[in-house]
């Protein structure tokens, strides 16, 4: 009967674990899709997923000032704004915690910011932990990023691939024939812009893929974390890989950025093309998508918890 | 005709039949995903194929000589066309069947039924006949249908780890079921001349 009983608290979905401290909690869910901890240690709340590797940071939010980007990269996503500066209809294919979220909702009230979570265990924690709530100006679509982008025909400003499982990317998301439906969708001067991670084999794959499908693609490394943004739009002229032809956001931005997101500093993570890794690499398509085999895995956003 | 053969036909029919999955895997993501709702789709379907193809392969090796073999042939025939089906047509038939779909549950299932099920079930009707082969040259029926079912599953070990860690990897989906097409033809033709040989032979 112990023993049952045993079995019975080590079979829930959800474990509570209390912190010492009131208020401060870790918890663990499995869902059908993922294997998430959830958890606050002050006014801090992050949400991780567990994968090969140990746990991949997914999002973060200090409850003390909500806008506040906790996770590097979600900062290096905002440099859409040097290819659309006025995005006014937004897609983002993956909601995680919504650490994007909240500052660019802030600084674009009137902004249609559209979600794709596949996950409706990631919303609800996201709207009963980590302060984001869904609303008509920030809806959010439970079904997969890649049947929303066929069946759904708005045309976005920007389209924000950032659908991770773990550490691992469905490789339905990473080919040359989901690039061009999101090209499709993609107004004429939007920008197509997707978290990468580099250091596998798969990063080449990744650039290649995109450049397959968008003419200019720009690239920018989130300091020390291995998370590299690329920007991407279907337009060939002005030559946009040229810093001097991106948009002079930096003063031009919404106040609430002031002490979240230095523009101009962003522009100081520009790196180049690997062109000699990204020649060699091999084309991702939905006919040869070797995803797992070319991610090793080796990063995540802040490294192994 | 050396026993040895045989065996590899049945240990090619569990590679075929397990391969087949994780291709077809592949053939289903870009239009449903890879979550785990697709892979109990996928899952269920193979199953009930083997299921199904057990029961009808049953049935066709108690039957007199001349029906048996017409029947084996029809089955040969039915898995090597509808593998020709998915070879040639799959990646268009899931596109509209996914069109044709609202829910996603439903078009996966619709999917997993049109292009995986037949073959499947085909190749699965061979399983017993492989036991009643056995057990009519003198291996006790219990005996026979371990031995068959055995190396049919270390057949299918291989089909999940070779399609898996080396086919994938390396080459196409689309060159891949037209392997599967060749080789299921080339290994239908051989079981078919053993399922015919006399048990004296």
């Amino acid at each position: 009967m112990k023993l049952a009983r045993c079995f019975l608290v080590f079979s829930l979905a959800t474990v509570a674990v209390p912190a010492a401290d009131s208020g401060n909690y870790v918890e663990s869910f499995d869902t059908i899709y993922n294997s998430l901890t959830i958890e606050k240690t002050g006014s801090v709340v992050e949400l991780r997923a567990r994968s090969r590797r140990g746990e991949a940071l997914e999002s973060a939010v200090d409850l003390s000032d909500p806008l506040k980007l906790m996770v590097a990269y979600t900062r290096t996503l905002y440099t859409g704004l040097f290819f659309q500066p006025q995005p006014s209809r937004v897609l983002m294919i993956g909601l995680g915690g919504a650490g994007f979220h909240r500052l660019f909702s802030a600084a674009y009230p009137d902004a249609l910011l559209q979600s794709v979570e596949l996950d409706p265990k990631v919303l609800e924690l996201c709207e009963t932990r980590m302060a984001f709530k869904s609303t008509a100006k920030m809806p959010v679509a439970l079904t997969d990023g890649r049947m929303f982008v066929k069946r759904d025909k708005t045309q976005w400003d920007w389209i924000i691939l950032d659908a991770f499982r773990g550490g691992f990317v469905p490789p339905h998301l990473k080919t040359e024939e989901y690039y061009r439906e999101c090209a499709a969708r993609l107004t004429e001067r939007g920008v197509f812009i997707s978290n990468l991670h580099s250091g596998t084999e798969l990063f080449h794959s990744d650039i290649k893929t995109i450049k397959a499908v968008f003419p200019q693609v720009v690239l920018f490394e989130t300091e020390g974390r291995g998370n590299v943004i690329a920007c991407a739009v279907k337009y060939r002229t002005p030559d946009m890989t040229q810093p001097e032809n991106w948009a002079a956001v930096e003063k031009a931005v919404a106040q609430v950025f002031e002490g979240r997101l230095d523009l101009a500093a962003l522009k100081a993570e520009h790196m180049a093309i690997p062109k000699k890794q990204v020649e060699r690499a091999r084309l991702l398509t939905d006919d040869f998508s070797p995803v797992e085999f070319l991610d090793a895995m080796k990063t995540n956003n802040t490294g192994p918890k | 005709m050396p026993l040895f053969a045989f065996y590899v036909t049945v240990v090619i029919l569990g590679i075929l039949s397990m391969g087949f999955q994780m291709l077809g895997s592949r053939l289903l993501s870009p239009h449903f995903g890879s979550a785990i709702d697709v892979w109990a789709c996928l899952i269920s379907t193979f199953l009930a194929a083997f299921s199904i193809g057990s029961m009808v392969g049953g049935a066709i090796s108690n039957l007199a000589t001349a029906p048996r073999r017409r029947s084996q042939f029809a089955c040969a025939v039915t898995a090597v066309v509808s593998l020709a089906v998915t070879a040639g047509f799959g990646r268009g038939l899931v596109g509209q069947i996914e069109i044709a779909f609202t829910a996603v549950l439903p078009g996966v299932l619709a999917s997993c039924l049109a292009l995986f099920f037949v073959p499947v079930t085909a190749l699965s009707t061979f399983s017993p006949q492989c036991v009643q082969f056995l057990a009519q040259r003198g291996v006790a029926p219990g005996n026979a249908s371990g031995l068959v079912y055995g190396v049919s599953t270390l057949g299918n070990i291989a089909g999940v780890m070779l399609t898996t860690f080396v086919l994938i990897p390396n080459f196409r989906v689309s060159t891949l079921l037209y392997v599967w097409l060749a080789v299921a033809l080339l290994n239908l033709a051989a079981l078919l001349r053993f399922l015919r040989a006399p048990a004296s032979s």
